[in-house]
């Protein structure tokens, strides 16, 4: 299951071991890509990592925080801080593989 | 919207000869590329290695291939290809706007010549990018500089203008660009651009003659390479990195010909492109009785 944020509210996700957070927007094509690989993804982590959806549109701040540029954007959160980042759509095992060598 | 068994990405001899081996054992096939083949194939005089085409020219092969793919009734769709996205159980490939789907995909787009600027690697995501049109909105109130080289580009960098603050754009071609100066928010400069530079971010394109202060620096050149082509596609020595059936790093995903790897020859290109034709038809049947076996299909 990934989580939708609003209201730039990122408290549920910072108090996860880890948290997955996904920068996008509406019209971002390689964003709604990437949304059903993050689906199982989620599904395949639960318990683990927890999956985060973030528009950037609807959270301006929380994209403004993390220096989002480019869209789609990952970042990777252990104990709530952030250590790691990687853009652009990818496939399922490369985003096990940031995962893996970030957390 | 229709899903093919194979998508094939390039009409040099690599993606001709998988087409056709494809399409003799009864494959829907999506072919992409140009009906006249690749300039490359064009530009050889004589071909001296190709088994059973003594001295052929390189105009003779590729109308040779065009009327070969007519007869087989292969159609080639010409469009450019700009990103192959893997889903886990299938691919969608994104041409000229448009999204098709294919349960496989191969890779036979030959070798790129251009380089990237010392900054470009290391920025991307960061304010480098390849595509205004994605990342355009996140530059309302922004500086931004688009190095084109393409026509297309023009497009691209009105389409910023409408948002950011501020665009200079650096053809990088002859012609002159048909831009509208959009109130002063384009400027074009015809400078050569040199490296970029930023801490954390970008913040400065250097060029031959100075120094511009940017918030992003969008890249649009005219041939893309496979490994921004395809995210998480493994590289090797700058080729994509294929076992001797073709097979890439990612499951359902083949590649042949230049892009594959030294040497850059014709009949190398041919006999591959055979093998990933032939590995992608395997491929497509242990799928298909995957599912079988767990129900999902009865057929």
């Amino acid at each position: 299951m990934v989580k939708i944020i609003s209201n730039n509210d990122l408290s549920e996700a910072k108090k996860e071991k880890l948290a997955l957070l996904d920068f996008s927007a509406t019209w971002c094509g390689p964003c709604s890509m990437l949304a059903p690989v993050l689906q199982e993804l989620s599904e395949e982590l639960d318990g683990k990592v927890g999956v985060y959806s973030i528009d950037v549109d609807q959270n301006p701040s929380l994209a403004i925080d993390y220096k989002i540029m480019n869209i789609p954007a990952l970042v990777l959160l252990k104990d709530g801080e952030k250590v790691g980042m990687t853009v652009g759509f990818q496939p399922k095992a490369s985003l096990e593989k940031f995962i893996e060598e970030h957390k | 919207m229709d899903r093919y068994d194979i998508a094939i990405i390039g009409t040099g001899p690599a993606g001709v000869s998988a087409a056709i081996t494809a399409k003799v054992r009864n494959k829907n096939i999506l072919l992409f590329g140009s009906r006249k083949s690749s300039e490359k194939v064009y530009r050889a005089t004589q071909i001296q290695n190709y088994p059973g085409l003594p001295q052929i020219s390189g105009e003779e092969l590729a109308e040779q291939y065009q009327k070969q793919l007519d007869q087989l009734g292969i159609a080639v769709t010409e469009e450019r290809v700009s990103a192959v996205y893997a889903m886990g159980s299938y691919f969608v490939i994104q041409a000229s706007g448009k999204m098709y789907e294919a349960s496989s995909v191969i890779l036979a787009a030959g070798v790129v010549q251009g380089k990237t600027f010392p900054g470009e690697k290391e920025l991307l995501g960061r304010g480098v990018s390849y595509c205004a049109t994605c990342d355009a909105m996140l530059y309302r109130g922004k500086t931004a500089a688009v190095i084109g080289y393409t026509k297309e580009a023009e497009h691209e960098s009105e389409f910023l203008a409408e948002l950011a603050e501020k665009v200079y754009y650096l053809p990088m071609y002859k012609e002159e660009p048909e831009i509208t100066e959009k109130a002063g928010k384009i400027q074009i400069i015809r400078e050569k651009p040199q490296a970029i530079t930023g801490a954390d971010q970008v913040e400065i394109l250097q060029t031959d003659k100075g120094e511009y202060h940017v918030d992003g620096v969008f890249i649009l050149r005219d041939s893309i390479s496979a490994e921004q082509l395809v995210p998480g596609l493994e590289i090797e020595d700058g080729h994509v990195k294929v076992n001797l059936q073709m097979e890439t790093n990612i499951p359902g995903c083949f590649a042949c010909g230049d892009v594959a790897g030294k040497p850059y020859q014709y009949v190398k290109a041919a006999g591959q492109g055979n093998v990933a034709a032939l590995s992608a038809v395997n491929w497509l049947t242990r799928q298909r009785l995957g599912k079988q076996q767990s129900g999902i299909i009865t057929k």
